[in-house]
């Protein structure tokens, strides 16, 4: 606790820079987007997964796959439509007539990097069936564990416009997520630098990983050990638990949202090259992390409060540990 | 319906809480209409003789319509062998004077209310209370309404009485019987609804805990009861007087200040009462004594009424936050933690004392107190120092925002010293939040920016 620190922790700067190539090679397909990509980053380090909600057309696929692209990791994309059945998902257990035993067939879950996209058109039943995978990073087929391999990032999008034949997420799968991001709009400038990047072809073809997975699990080892203070922590958890007690909020956040809010600031502040945790990364992170997993009242809702408003109030409203 | 023992007490808590404030009110009534010759204990038998037999009536017979008529025949019958043996005691079975006292009783209502009558009445709202209470689900919030009801009742009973001068020699015996009563059955009656007191696991020590309340409470009344005397009632009325005494006197200074007025316009002299004068020497203001007496008991209605509204809402918002707390920790199973108590209740005392006094005292239990290295302390006096020194020039920092987002603010204020606020910021932030130990040139650095920041002129905010 009294390490003298008068240059920077090589973990630490290890991992910024790591960070620094990640985004930068990210940036090439998603123009200006450089705190959301960050984003991705942070729930990659933190080993959480990520859930992208926006628009049609705004690039949130172009993102998971310029990110699977950016790693030298496996990748696989389920499309989710309402005929897809949980056995598409996690693999199946069929009997091989050559060598006459029962065989299985992974499905495409088992990859280092995978794209859930439309989430939330698949039936709940096959929604359900990642609960396990998300959490535990396993799955079980009949009598059979599987471990999906690490590192195992799940990016699932999901379109909030268009909600016929649509089923929402339970609770239990969005507490899940580490983060839920959005892209939004690009400016115009931004937009102008996309048609010209994309104008005779797709960066994302181009795109070359810069993050090896064996470097990307010592990286997630040393996010890890990124030093919270008492008070930090405590503030964290002040937070959290302010949302259980908010007049607008029905379901606040759990326990599990604590500690994927510590384990993202982390992560968050060694992106930044510190070796600890501050105050502005739980602020910069509690909407991402929070917002998700809160249920609004009804009242609230018909007033037009949000959730992300809700937790934006709770945030600056509670006191950050800074001398008196 | 089966009557299991918790279902018992709780007819022996709501029959004595109500029995409680009825016997007190019957005890006046009984002095003023009947001259004290009615027997109350007689009376009272008709509540749980009235219970019993409901009781006895819902459980043979269903149809409401005959148990209604059959129960109130019987009330008819009490009630007339009551009227019989109360106060009719020396005439026989066979002489109707007695069967016709009532009837004569209520045709002369206008010439005053018999005894008769106090029969009557008293005995018809005892068979009724009876008969609720056998049809009553007894809840919590029943058992609460019950208090409060009776607390009231009671108030009442005991200040008029006091007021005629009704001998009250049992107020305190039958006051402390109706907080007993009444908390065995509120506390039953919560229990048996959160099915977790007295049915869990630690069940020995709620019910330890719960007898050891209402015995302190006891204790409490009967000292305060030994206390508050007669005499240290008059102690108080008297210095209440002698303080209106005062009032008088500087009003009538006040008013000795004013011109006199002339021949035309006489004004009448002001007299003020000497301390521990009767009242009937008091001052007048020219009133007849049966309209003071009347304003005097009116005020106390007035004044009693304010406190017993006062004790009701208060209750009211305990028992409601009691309920809200305690509705919040259902199916919770409590676990005794060694040291829980200690820590609580000294969290407690904090917060009574920074309520109170503003005094924040630290209760450290089991902790030492982390002393900071010398470098580390500086640093982070520094900063104080400089969120002191902005506060005083009016913009102090907002709890809720980080050192990084005040440091922005500041730079704005005075951006030509933002190098400086970002090097302080920066190494309060890395001691703070991280564990690095700042250089000796840092200090210096540190000392030196501080110093050209606190030279600085903060432009106050205007206000409004």
């Amino acid at each position: 606790m009294d390490k003298v620190v008068h240059e920077a922790d090589p973990s630490v700067v290890r991992i910024k820079e790591a960070a620094e190539k990640f985004v930068t090679n990210v940036s090439k397909v998603i123009v200006g987007k450089k705190e959301t990509i960050e984003l991705v980053l942070v729930a990659l380090l933190s080993e959480g997964h990520l859930l992208i909600e926006d628009v049609p057309g705004i690039g949130k696929t172009m993102l998971a796959k310029a990110t699977a692209k950016s790693l030298d990791c496996s990748f696989k994309r389920i499309q989710c439509t309402p005929d897809l059945l949980p056995s598409d998902v996690i693999g199946i257990h069929y009997f091989n007539q050559k060598n006459c035993e029962f065989e299985f067939r992974h499905g495409p879950i088992i990859a280092n990097v995978v794209l859930v996209d439309e989430i939330n058109r698949a039936t709940p039943r096959t929604q359900s069936c990642l609960l396990e995978c998300m959490q535990e990073r396993q799955l079980t087929v009949d009598l059979e564990t599987v471990f999906l391999p690490r590192p195992f990032l799940l990016i699932a999008t999901q379109n909030p416009i268009e909600l016929e034949g649509t089923f929402p997420l339970p609770e239990a799968q969005l507490d899940r997520f580490l983060l839920k991001i959005r892209l939004g709009y690009p400016s115009e400038d931004e937009e102008k630098a996309i048609l010209s990047r994309f104008q005779t072809e797709s960066p994302l073809d181009k795109l070359s990983s810069v993050i090896e997975s064996k470097e990307l699990l010592e990286l997630q080892g040393l996010c890890r050990q990124v030093y919270i203070e008492e008070s930090v922590s405590s503030y964290v958890t002040a937070i959290t638990r302010a949302t259980r007690s908010h007049q607008d909020i029905k379901l606040g956040a759990s326990p599990r949202a604590s500690l994927g809010l510590n384990l993202a600031s982390q992560a968050l502040a060694a992106i930044r090259g510190r070796n600890y945790v501050i105050p502005d990364d739980i602020k910069q992170l509690a909407v991402p992390c929070l917002a998700h997993r809160l249920i609004a009242k009804t009242e609230a809702r018909l007033r037009g409060r949000s959730v992300e408003s809700i937790v934006g109030e709770i945030v600056s409203a509670k006191p950050v540990p800074v001398e008196d | 319906m089966k009557l299991d023992w918790r279902q018992g007490i709780l007819y022996v808590a709501t029959i004595g809480t109500e029995g409680c404030w009825l016997y007190a009110l019957l005890v006046l009534l009984n002095e003023q209409v009947a001259d004290g010759r009615l027997s109350l204990f007689g009376l009272l038998l008709l509540y749980p003789l009235s219970f019993g037999f409901n009781l006895l009536l819902r459980r043979l017979w269903s149809r409401k319509v005959s148990v209604l008529i059959v129960s109130w025949l019987a009330w008819a019958v009490a009630m007339l062998l009551t009227l019989k043996f109360q106060l009719f005691g020396n005439l026989a079975f066979a002489d109707t004077a007695w069967l016709l006292a009532t009837p004569k009783a209520i045709a002369g209502l206008i010439h005053g209310f018999k005894p008769e009558l106090l029969v009557l009445l008293s005995s018809a709202a005892l068979w009724w209370l009876g008969r609720r209470l056998a049809y009553l689900r007894i809840s919590f919030a029943t058992s609460v309404g019950e208090f409060q009801f009776g607390l009231v009742i009671l108030v009442i009973t005991i200040f008029v009485a006091s007021q005629l001068k009704v001998e009250q020699a049992n107020s305190v015996p039958i006051a402390l019987a109706f907080f007993l009563f009444a908390l065995l059955g509120m506390s039953l009656a919560h229990a048996r609804e959160g099915k977790s007191w007295l049915e869990g696991l630690h069940r020995g020590r709620w019910a330890g805990l719960l007898l050891a309340s209402i015995g302190l409470i006891v204790v409490l009344g009967l000292l305060i009861s030994s206390a508050v005397t007669p005499d240290f009632l008059q102690l108080i009325l008297d210095a209440l007087k002698r303080f209106w005494a005062l009032i008088m006197k500087a009003i009538a200074f006040l008013a000795s200040l004013l011109p006199e007025p002339g021949p035309a316009e006489p004004v009448p002299p002001i007299s003020v009462p000497a301390p521990g004068t009767s009242e009937s020497e008091g001052f007048r203001w020219g009133l007849p004594e049966s309209v003071r007496a009347a304003l005097r008991t009116g005020w106390g209605i007035v004044f009693v009424g304010l406190i017993v509204f006062a004790l009701w809402r208060i209750s009211t918002d305990v028992f409601a936050r009691l309920r809200r707390k305690l509705a919040s920790m259902a199916g919770a199973e409590v676990e005794p933690l060694s040291g829980a108590f200690k820590a609580d209740f000294l969290n407690w005392l904090k917060r009574i004392l920074l309520k109170l006094l503003g005094v924040r005292i630290s209760f450290r239990i089991g902790q030492k107190s982390k002393s900071l290295l010398p470098e580390i302390a500086s640093v982070r006096e520094i900063y104080r120092r400089f969120l002191q020194w902005a506060a005083a020039g009016g913009y102090p920092r907002r709890s809720s925002q980080t050192p990084y987002e005040y440091l922005h603010a500041m730079s704005t204020l005075i951006p030509e010293s933002k190098e400086q606020l970002s090097f302080i910021t920066q190494q309060y932030v890395d001691v703070r939040y991280g564990f690095s130990l700042p250089t000796e040139n840092d200090l210096a650095q540190l000392r030196q920016s501080w110093n050209e920041v606190a030279q600085k002129r903060l432009k106050r905010q205007s206000t409004g």
